[in-house]
């Protein structure tokens, strides 16, 4: 609160003609909840920009992630609470955000490149096929819609797809020594292997080998400012999960996994690493949950249901979406246009913009719950 | 919403006196470690056999002038010391740490 604003409370508000005072505009305010943070949105200072023109009020409301699910709800709250202000004709509520970024330590950013990167999303499963890397281009160009900055590591060595799911086909450039330039897909920031090689060449690796690519996209790559790198882990739990997990501090993980039993004993392996490497599991993602034909309405589930949930449910994280089968998500992923871009209305997109906007609720509430904790440092020891 | 988080991570850490780390944990818990005998407990490959688990380092081998040059995160469950005899190798989860004797 400016010097200004502040006087005018002690004064007991603004003096305006219709007698509105910014004091009642924010105890009105304060009567909405951010139903994750458990606080009103005055004391959480989303409020911002209380302008009382004569009868009409317009205020600022800044949220933590512009992908947040409840925008339009509390929205609503806030316009209904300022029409009960007496003598007010007119309520102008603008929503905006700032994306909270993870806590790290100031003065030892051990890895630079990931400096101006606020939120690290791992999108990760057990088991290859399950339609993880469509999930990962689906929920970066989910989280992208929004407005927020994003960046796509395509942490497959062995057999990078996002290339070609977001239709980018030149090779990275180099910005001098040891620095990357990502190429760009509608605004979205993109590094693969795929960009090292001609597509039909195999990339033939060993171990240390793939681990020191990767190392070389977490820390020479110019990510820039970003609200949230999505990084697209190949399947299993080896190497290079453990790579990534060791040099980028990952803000949270979304886990991948198909309704079937299968599909979860492999998942299930894949949520013990993370709790092992203590990155938060934000949610779970079915795909192919079931499949809507045009002839009926019926959902048919084709490879059994509840698999998703019952891991949800016994790991004590959400379920972050069922993503319904839509043979135009795989036409969209060979032809480069990710389905959230092509369709956005379709049910997968729904389900995909849905679950983005969950994981990005998540990692608020788990940014707010972090303060305090130290997510990269360095000391140096005196003698 | 209830989210996986008996993650018990790292508020502070600073060096509290010529050999001695001192860590605060985000529970409040505060430990203190010598660290001449954490580079006696290095739980690397080398130090460490990976099969049966038995120590191949030899304690009596590390002498007690050994101290941390620079101490620095792993990801965000554990850290990694730098050690003036060179040795950088060992992983310190945060879990070995709370458990340390």
């Amino acid at each position: 609160m400016g010097l200004f604003s502040s006087v005018k409370d002690k004064l007991g508000g603004g003096g305006t003609r219709s007698g509105i005072t910014e004091a009642q505009v924010k105890e009105a305010l304060a009567k909405v909840q951010d139903p994750d943070l458990h606080q009103d949105i005055v004391a959480l200072g989303f409020v911002r920009n209380i302008v009382i023109k004569g009868d009409k009020v317009s205020v600022e409301v800044n949220l933590t992630t512009p992908a947040c699910p409840v925008k339009e709800q509390l929205k609503a709250q806030c316009e209904a609470v300022l029409k009960e202000i007496p003598g007010l004709a007119q309520a102008d509520v603008t929503m905006t955000a700032t994306t909270r970024a993870a806590q790290r330590d100031n003065n030892a950013a051990v890895v630079p490149a990931l400096a101006g990167v606020k939120n690290i999303i791992a999108v990760a499963s057990g088991k290859g096929g399950v339609g993880k890397s469509t999930s990962a281009v689906n929920l970066a160009y989910a989280l992208a819609r929004t407005g927020s900055k994003v960046g796509l590591l395509d942490a497959d060595v062995y057999g990078p797809s996002i290339p070609r799911m977001v239709r980018i086909t030149q090779l990275a450039e180099e910005g001098g020594p040891n620095v990357i330039i990502p190429p760009l897909a509608d605004g979205i920031k993109v590094i693969s292997v795929g960009m090292f090689t001609q597509a039909s060449d195999a990339t033939i690796l060993r171990g240390p080998m793939a681990g020191s690519v990767i190392k070389q996209f977490l820390t020479q790559v110019q990510w820039g400012e970003l609200d949230y790198l999505v990084i697209d882990y190949p399947p299993g739990t080896g190497d290079i999960q453990l790579t990534i997990s060791q040099t980028a501090p990952v803000t949270g993980a979304v886990i991948v996994t198909t309704p079937q039993e299968v599909s979860l004993i492999d998942v299930r392996k894949a949520m013990s690493m993370f709790k092992t490497l203590k990155v938060p599991v934000l949610g779970v993602i079915e795909t192919m949950s079931y499949f809507v034909c045009d002839g009926c309405d019926k959902k048919h589930q084709i490879f059994r249901s509840g698999g998703g949930e019952r891991l949800a449910r016994e790991s004590g994280v959400s379920l972050l979406g069922a993503i319904p089968i839509d043979p135009r998500v795989a036409v969209g992923g060979d032809e480069g246009r990710p389905h959230v871009a092509a369709f956005p209305d379709a049910p997968a997109s729904q389900a995909y913009i849905a679950a983005a906007g969950a994981a990005a609720q998540q990692l608020s509430i788990l940014n707010a719950q972090a303060s305090g904790i130290l997510n990269q440092f360095a000391l140096e020891w005196k003698n | 919403m209830s989210l996986a988080t008996d993650n018990i991570r790292v508020s502070a850490i600073e060096q509290a006196g010529p050999r001695t780390l001192a860590i605060t944990w985000s529970d409040g818990h505060k430990d203190q470690f010598d660290v001449v005998k954490l580079r006696r407990s290095c739980p690397c490959a080398s130090c460490i056999d990976e099969w049966t688990r038995e120590q191949r380092l030899k304690p009596e081998d590390v002498p007690d002038t050994v101290r941390p040059l620079k101490i620095e995160s792993v990801g965000a469950y554990a850290l990694k010391i730098h050690f003036s005899d060179g040795h950088a190798t060992g992983i310190y989860t945060f879990q070995m740490l709370r458990a340390f004797p």
